[in-house]
């Protein structure tokens, strides 16, 4: 007890003692914290009383500093900036996506006038009020797009001058007498493009049409001036060595100028084609009611047939670009064909082969649509089994990846069996049995609910038969042929092939109309009896469509590897190494799906046109109507809508 | 539960994308970087020339994007490059090899080998655009395949003619005996020399 009372006492007075000494301590410790901060602030240093005749207080010191820096910079000289840095994603990734959305919907804005007064010209010609408010039902989806075009082009514009301006400085000087023309047939597209659509109804009929050839006309020849541009950075003409300009005509008129006008121009209706089909298809899927129904049906048919219709000579159009590349430079074919880019290919062979599947299901469903349509049915199965193997061919690859026991084993990177059909010879046959199957497809398509009633129709079939057969034939004995010889002959055996190809599908075609004029119906077509999986389809095939073409746009850029203007403005920049298959798709990933969230957006601002007007509670009875039809909805078949003419 | 048809879409549209991205995930990834400038150095041997050509050949000039070597059957898209020095002696009656790789360079439409297409670039413009001297180690390269090479940094042809040598006095400097450092890389770094060593005699193409 008292030894704790002790300890107490001792205890508190360490404290007493302690207190005032840690108190003491702190203060010396903010002393010289304080003299430690005081040190470290500016002050003149000390100078002897002669060595301070140019004592420059500190203020006036840092004054003549800033006006020092002033005057350095009011005589910085102008130096051009060769590349911009764009954050996040960087410069070539944000041109690319950018250009890539530009393309899709100018794509889509060419595309979709070309089809839209085929079918009009059709329905003035036949008569038949269905026929124009389809083409009207296709050009109301053109002015949201036009706007968007317009948009991702002028943003491209001024990212170009951003990002890379002494590249895009260079291809301005080099172009500059077509930048007039082309902001006037811009000019001219809105003035016709506007017009047309708001003019619908409006004017003659011929005159109406007449609209639609200038906008037609005039959207082409834009894509043509920009075309130019573009591939003059591929294969550059009309400039000396170091790169000055000599003939702005022979710039312009380029080894693949004219190829990729003819590509873009067919591959345009076909994209332009399927996404008016998923358009129609989506509103398919909304509809309430039959009739909406019957109409989209149709509507996604024409789409679909459009987009195939044009898809099918495509790879023809591909040939001639390809041959084209390779006759500006065979080390850029090579490079295409044989080196980086060649996975690229196989990647391609499956959106190709998904294309041709699911158009050839679409219309194998389509059949199911038309009465009495179960004979031919039982075709199908040997269409499937031929487009399978088609697509399987196509899509082998020549060197196949594999471990290292594996590369051992096929003693090298090229199967001994499957390495056969990884060359041209064998995809050549395959791209080409594809086109003639599908085809075929539309042949048993067309004659579903009908029988030719000509006399001569034994024969007529009989020679539809024997051209199928020989075209077929040829395809296959010059694939097998191109084994045996040479690469200079086998690169020369793939013309006679699409010849006969082209050929057997003129003359089928031909053959086909005559022969069911005038035919017996067995059945009639119910339209807007398709499953719903048949609309999935037409989405699932726009989709495709989007995704192939930022695909080959990726090929068709990124060819040039390290060079802005391939062989004369070389890419300095961070970017300029190309990058790995698995990113590009990414990239063209990302730009496909932003593509489709703007063109459900386009799709929803075209079907604001048939919700009725907005009305107050009050006055909402003797308003209330629909905006586009004063009885129904404006796709009825049988009476004419507010835009259908009555002539 | 039903599902919208608008959410089957999106979803239709994401899948379809993912499986594309997929695919493009599954076959060879490589990176494309631009071609890497060879330095020279005055003093390269022949041996180091053969090393230098080899590396720009296979790098800068793209050579094996179109020729290949050892490819003994099956379509030849261009000339397989085995054993081509042995050729290049006398493919062109008044040729040396190394005038006649020089020219197959230089002014490739000249002469096409029978049985092939014209296809080969201008080496020494862009694309391509090797320098004199890169063109050099090149032709060193392709002596060594089925011959001895001889060329060195002063050997002149038709179309080259080293600084301080005589225009049209080629061969202004005989060959020195390449083989007195073989195996010696540009950098210095020993290494095994695929090349046999040059004989001391002048250089082929020198004239």
């Amino acid at each position: 007890m008292t030894n704790g009372v002790m300890n107490g006492a001792i205890n508190r007075k360490m404290l007493f003692i302690l207190g005032p000494l840690t108190v003491l301590v702190m203060f010396g410790a903010v002393v010289w914290m304080a003299s430690q901060l005081m040190s470290r602030e500016y002050r003149d240093p000390y100078r002897v009383p002669s060595a301070t005749v140019d004592a420059t207080p500190r203020t006036e010191g840092l004054a003549a500093e800033r006006a020092d820096a002033e005057t350095k910079a009011k005589a910085t000289p102008y130096a051009e900036v060769e590349y911009r840095t764009f954050p996040i994603v960087g410069s070539r990734v944000a041109i690319w996506a950018v250009a890539e959305l530009h393309l899709l919907f100018a794509a889509f804005v060419l595309a979709v006038p070309i089809f839209a007064i085929i079918i009009e010209v059709i329905g003035y010609k036949t008569g038949d009020q269905r026929y124009d408010r389809l083409a009207y039902e296709f050009t109301k989806l053109l002015s949201t797009s036009f706007s968007l075009t317009a948009t991702f082009g002028a943003c491209l514009t001024f990212m170009l001058i951003i990002l890379y301006p002494k590249f895009t400085n260079y291809l301005m000087s080099v172009f500059s007498p077509t930048f007039l023309p082309y902001v006037l047939l811009f000019f001219f597209e809105a003035f016709f493009l506007y017009t047309y659509y708001y003019g619908w109804g409006k004017f003659h009929p011929l005159v109406h049409i007449g609209l639609g050839l200038g906008l037609n006309l005039v959207g082409t020849a834009i894509m043509m001036i920009a075309n130019a541009w573009v591939t003059f950075m591929t294969s550059p003409a009309g400039i000396s060595d170091q790169g000055a300009v000599l003939s702005v005509r022979d710039a312009i008129y380029n080894y693949t100028w004219m190829p990729i006008n003819i590509h873009r121009f067919i591959a345009n209706i076909a994209f332009g084609g399927s996404v008016a089909g998923a358009y129609a298809a989506f509103k398919f899927l909304q509809a309430e009611t039959d009739e909406e129904r019957a109409h989209y049906d149709w509507m996604g048919y024409i789409g679909n047939f459009v987009a195939i219709s044009a898809f099918l000579p495509l790879p023809f159009a591909g040939y001639y670009l390809a041959k084209e590349i390779y006759a500006f430079s065979q080390t850029l074919g090579l490079t295409m064909m044989g080196g980086a880019f060649s996975w690229l290919f196989i990647v391609q062979a499956v959106l190709i082969g998904n294309l041709f599947l699911a158009a050839n299901y679409y219309l194998w469903l389509g059949m199911g649509r038309v009465e009495g349509a179960q004979p031919l049915q039982k075709f199908i199965k040997y269409l499937l089994v031929g487009i399978t193997l088609c697509f399987a061919v196509w899509a082998t690859p020549r060197s196949i990846i594999a471990t290292v026991s594996e590369l051992r084993a096929m003693g090298g990177g090229t199967h001994p069996i499957l390495g056969y059909f990884g060359v041209m010879s064998a995809k050549n046959t395959a791209v080409n049995m594809l086109i003639l199957t599908t085809f075929m497809s539309f042949l048993l398509y067309r004659r579903t609910g009908k029988v030719a009633a000509v006399a001569w129709a034994k024969k007529g079939h009989a020679a539809q038969l024997t051209i199928f057969a020989a075209a077929a034939f040829i395809v296959i004995f010059l694939g097998v042929y191109g084994y045996f010889v040479e690469a200079t002959v086998r690169i020369a055996l793939s013309v006679p092939q699409v010849s006969s190809v082209l050929f057997a599908m003129v003359a089928i075609t031909a053959i086909d109309v005559f022969l069911f004029r005038g035919a017996k119906k067995t059945g009639e077509v119910r339209w807007g009896r398709m499953p719903v999986v048949s609309q999935y389809v037409l989405i699932f095939i726009a989709v495709t469509f989007t995704w192939l073409m930022g695909l080959m746009g990726y090929i068709r850029s990124g060819l040039r590897q390290h060079w802005h203007v391939y062989g004369v403005i070389r890419d300095t920049s961070v970017d300029a190494f190309t990058p790995t298959i698995g990113f590009a798709t990414q990239v063209v990933s990302v730009t496909v799906l932003l593509f489709f969230g703007l063109i459900g957006f386009v799709f929803w601002i075209t079907s604001l046109h048939d919700k009725p007007d907005f009305v107050a509670e009050t006055d909402r009875e003797p308003k209330a109507r629909r905006h586009g039809s004063e009885l129904s909805p404006k796709f009825a078949l049988e009476a004419p809508g507010e835009h259908g003419r009555t002539s | 539960m039903t599902i919208p048809h608008p959410l089957r879409v999106g979803a239709l549209v994401l899948a379809s994308t993912f499986f594309y991205t997929y695919v493009g995930q599954m076959v060879p990834q490589k990176e494309v970087l631009p071609p890497q400038e060879t330095v020279i150095a005055a003093n390269l041997t022949t041996a180091d020339m053969v090393m230098v050509g080899q590396e720009v050949m296979n790098g800068k000039g793209l050579c094996f994007t179109c020729h290949t070597l050892g490819k003994t059957e099956g379509p030849f898209r261009f000339p397989d490059l085995s054993g081509v020095d042995v050729r290049a002696m006398t493919r062109v009656p008044g040729l040396s090899d190394v005038d006649y790789f020089a020219q197959s360079l230089y002014e490739p439409e000249k002469f096409i080998v029978p049985g092939f297409n014209p296809g080969m670039p201008v080496i020494n413009k862009p694309p391509i655009g090797l320098t004199d001297q890169e063109i050099l180690c090149v032709i060193a390269y392709l002596q060594s395949l089925g011959g001895t090479p001889t060329v060195t940094l002063q050997t002149s042809h038709q179309y080259y003619t080293p600084p301080g040598a005589a225009p049209g006095a080629p061969g202004a400097a005989p060959a020195p005996a390449a083989g007195s450092a073989p195996g010696v890389a540009p950098g210095g770094a020993p290494t095994a020399a695929p090349a046999p060593t040059a004989p001391a005699a002048p250089a082929k193409g020198t004239r």
